[in-house]
């Protein structure tokens, strides 16, 4: 989490670094005013997923170890400033708030967290409701996870099983298992003030993934313990001196977690999520340069050369021509010869900038 | 002989951005600057290499949504108009840096690139895939295809009809547009679920990637961890990503695009120059934007220097030849631990080269080069080669990965963009029952069918999640994700009460006009 907060500002502070005009400001900002927006248009799920997110220990944050450059490198494909454009279509501008159908999801995220969704249609509370009678409104709504790895679950067969509150009003939930490498179900219910348990919805069966090596070697081809050990440490960059032994699998995890391996290129100021110096040590901060715009005109058909470079004429017999202006002397001839050759005329500006 | 192989993966992807309704559509420019700054680039390289004889190898997946866009009659023009005002600008450019050399010495070479830049795109007909297609018909470049739209597999687990539709879909793409079928697929963010394979196999493919921790955390463990490929229960191959040889070119210790004296990717002239000079090359509306030109090299404080380019050229040689040394000291020492050859195999994203690191195309270059002339222990291969000539291997399952933040799924699925998958789900399951109730179709239902098919496969792709997940470009991100998904429900609701309006479908059509040959049917 920290990390990716890090890249965030860190591009946040060069677009402001690289900001000048005042119309990229407004752009910038203007952008950001949509953002949130969109923000409040966002069904409500999403406040009560933010409230589960912030909930999540520390095990998420460990696990920077992965992907930071891809992320990192990701965004630059679409480094290109937001337009601000308004939204004019027939269409409607917002997505159902419900499909009409009773449903939980759930779908894993890591070997440690399933995402979770359900709608439940007002009729499967009415009817609910009318079994129920008062205790409909004394339950608690509460999700309770089954591990069911290995087996056909019937209701009663699960290995364990527990349970979270969710609010009254949540649409959808991050659940914390405490294993790797098993499989859930879930079902969304009701829990009476006498204890009893009623089940709204059943959701899906899923398995999350191993969080290590498999303790599962092929019968057929031995994996010799040290071989294997020393290859994991290489297949993780740890390179030659890699220094696994006994105790390889916990002590590949805790450096694979620790940040060995994690945030490549974060502090450096060649990664990819770079931050300009100027914006990081200072907040003020001033660019000045000159340029120096030489223009004229004469007859159309002439010949004019500045420095003895040709100058191509506008079909008036105008022309401009601007120049970055460094510190020195500059001495500008302008010679201009009409078409048939008889005439010409030289003037030369002569400029210096100085910079005190 | 060799003691080791060496597989490069590139993977080229833009997510379908076509705005034919807008004139000057600013995220339409990231498919501008890929082209110029990294197709074009590679391009090049390979061209090089094969009129120089240099025996190269080199995988790629170019995903069915930028092939699509590659293309593309409307955005091939626009290309044209954009490469043109950068010719100009750079015109100007070299005029006004008149009196310091150090400057106009490199708006000379930005002219040059440029105006080399569009040659090619004219030469190969405006459609950079032609040149591509060369390549893997020359027997040098494995061309491999990727979820039709670039849609997260692991966030299908429940809607397995689409993830289907993505392969299906995809393939079907790649064989119009290289005449063959693809060989190996690109899993979209490198997000493999298991039984996924299962899929890959009926579309008739025989291998596919994960991040190293996919194969190093196979059930049962691999004998020689990323190292060789493994066999999935149904016969697909997975290739495990090798970290260290990643590592050497993002780290920020030994990654090479640090470098003091490559190019400064934050320097550029249309946020540095005057808004008078500049504005007829920035977006209309002011804003500014990159236009390619960048005068300076990273440098390693503020007070940034001119970039040379003949010291940034030596520095790509030097740090091409110190990864081909690292390879082969990984190899030797693989090899003598494995009593057979290992395969090393370095995925990257293919817009790291050229448009975030500038002298990525020359690196890739001289490596190639490098590992052809001057040494012996390794040898570059694809990953079908490959299996040809190691049939053999290891019957693993994989585990569930992805190459994005923290090796899962989060960055598709955190606060910010999860309220997606509800709509996406339910979009899912609709259409899977909008083809298994129309099994033969004709006139406009059929269209009307193809079009839902082509609008769920929009609204699926990973890249709006991702950027709703790093923040900028959000607005962007859920107005396509939205705009997809409501373009479905109304076709939905009009193909289902026999009701279609003909009009708004044509003008639809127009607009997402992605996968002409699409059939709903493969959404089962």
């Amino acid at each position: 989490m920290a990390i990716l907060r890090k890249i965030k500002s860190g591009v946040k502070k060069m677009i402001s670094g690289s900001r000048k005009s005042v119309t990229a400001k407004r752009a910038v900002s203007s952008s950001a005013g949509k953002k949130n927006a969109q923000k409040k248009t966002k069904p409500t799920a999403d406040r009560t997923a933010k409230r589960a997110e912030l909930k999540q220990p520390e095990q998420a944050a460990k696990k920077e170890f992965l992907g930071v450059s891809e992320t990192a490198v990701g965004r630059m494909k679409f480094s290109t400033p937001e337009a601000v454009r308004s939204a004019s279509r027939s269409m409607p501008t917002e997505l159902p708030a419900a499909y009409g159908r009773d449903r939980l999801v759930i779908n894993p995220r890591d070997p440690y967290w399933i995402f979770s969704y359900w709608e439940v249609t007002p009729g499967t509370y009415d009817t609910l409701r009318g079994r129920l009678g008062d205790d409909f409104y004394k339950a608690k709504k509460v999700l309770r996870i089954y591990d069911v790895s290995n087996i056909v679950f019937n209701s009663h067969n699960a290995h364990k099983y527990f349970d979270i509150e969710v609010g009254p009003d949540a649409l959808n939930w991050y659940i914390h298992v405490q294993e790797a490498g098993r499989s859930w179900c879930v079902d969304l219910g009701l829990r009476l003030p006498n204890g009893e348990f009623i089940t709204i919805l059943r959701s899906n069966v899923i398995s999350t993934p191993l969080d290590g090596p498999s303790r599962i070697t092929d019968e057929e081809w031995m994996v010799p313990e040290e071989l294997f050990a020393r290859l994991y440490g290489m297949g993780f960059g740890f390179g030659q001196s890699s220094p696994v032994g006994k105790t390889w699998q916990e002590r590949i995890r805790r450096e694979l977690f620790s940040g060995i391996l994690s945030s490549p290129g974060l502090s450096s100021s060649g990664s990819p999520v770079k931050v300009p110096q100027r914006g990081k040590k200072r907040k003020f901060w001033m660019v000045v340069n000159t340029e120096l715009i030489l223009y004229g005109a004469t007859e159309p058909d002439a010949k004019v050369t500045v420095q003895g470079v040709p100058v191509k004429l506008r079909p008036d017999g105008t022309f401009s021509l601007r120049f970055s202006l460094p510190d020195g002397t500059q001495v500008l001839p302008v010679r201009g010869v009409s078409a048939d050759g008889e005439e010409e005329r030289t003037v030369t500006p002569v400029v210096s900038r100085e910079t005190k | 002989m060799s003691k080791g192989y060496l597989c490069l993966v590139l993977h080229s992807h833009l997510p379908f951005v076509r705005h034919p309704e807008h004139e000057d559509f600013l995220e339409e420019d990231w498919l501008y600057e890929a082209i110029t700054e990294t197709y074009v680039p590679l391009i090049w390289m390979m061209d090089g290499l094969l009129r120089d004889k240099v025996d190269f190898r080199l995988t790629m997946s170019l995903t069915p949504t930028l092939t699509a866009m590659l293309q593309d009659r409307l955005l091939q023009d626009r290309y044209i108009k954009h490469i043109s005002g950068l010719i100009e600008l750079s015109h100007k450019e070299v005029e006004r840096t008149r009196w310091e050399p150090q400057f106009q010495k490199l708006a000379i070479m930005y002219l040059n690139t440029f105006c080399r830049a569009r040659d090619t795109f004219e030469y190969y007909h405006r459609d950079l895939v032609n040149a591509f297609r060369n390549f893997q018909n020359a027997g040098k470049l494995e061309i491999i295809t990727c979820g039709a739209t670039h849609g997260f597999f692991p966030m299908m687990d429940v809607v397995k009809q689409s993830v289907k539709a993505q392969v299906k879909v995809a393939v079907a793409s790649y064989e119009k547009a290289f005449g063959c079928k693809p060989r190996g697929i690109w899993l979209p963010e490198c997000g493999y679920n298991p039984n996924d394979d299962e899929i890959l196999r009926e579309a008739g493919i025989r291998y596919f990637f994960t991040d190293a921790h996919g194969v190093l955390h196979g059930t049962p463990r691999p004998k020689y961890g990323v190292f060789a490929p493994v066999y999935c229960k149904s016969g697909v191959a997975c290739f495990g990503r090798d970290l260290e040889s990643s590592k050497q070119v993002w780290s920020s210790i030994e990654g090479y695009p640090g470098d003091y004296y490559y190019r400064e990717f934050y320097r550029d002239i249309g946020f540095d120059l005057d808004y008078d000079y500049i504005k007829d090359y920035i977006h209309p509306d002011g804003i500014r934007i990159n236009t390619g030109i960048k005068y300076y090299r990273i440098t390693g404080s503020s007070d940034k220097q001119p970039y040379e380019p003949d010291i940034a050229r030596e520095k790509a040689a030097e740090h091409a030849g110190n990864f081909m040394f690292n390879r082969q000291q990984q190899v030797e020492y693989l090899h003598g631990i494995m009593h057979k050859k290992p395969l090393i195999v370095s995925p990257y994203d293919a817009e790291l080269y050229g448009h975030w690191w500038y002298e990525g195309p020359m690196w890739l270059d001289f490596l190639m080069r490098k590992v052809y002339h001057d040494q012996k222990s390794i040898r570059m291969i694809t990953p079908s080669e490959y299996l040809n000539e190691n049939p053999r291997n290891q019957v693993v399952t994989p585990s569930m990965s992805s190459w994005g933040w923290k090796g899962y799924s989060e960055m598709w699925v955190q606060g910010c963009n999860d309220w997606i998958y509800r709509h996406l789900h339910a979009a899912s399951d609709q259409m899977t029952e909008l083809s298994s109730r129309h099994h033969d179709s004709h006139g406009i239902k059929r269209r009307a069918l193809n079009q839902a098919l082509r609008e769920l496969l929009l609204a699926q792709s990973s890249d709006w999640a991702f950027i709703m997940g790093t923040g900028t470009h959000v607005s962007y991100a859920v107005k396509r994700t939205k705009e997809h998904l409501l373009r479905f429900g109304r076709l939905y609701e009009e193909i289902k009460s026999n009701n279609i309006d003909e009009q708004w479908l044509a003008e639809i059509e127009q607009a997402d006009n992605i996968f002409p040959e699409i059939d709903y049917r493969v959404h089962a």
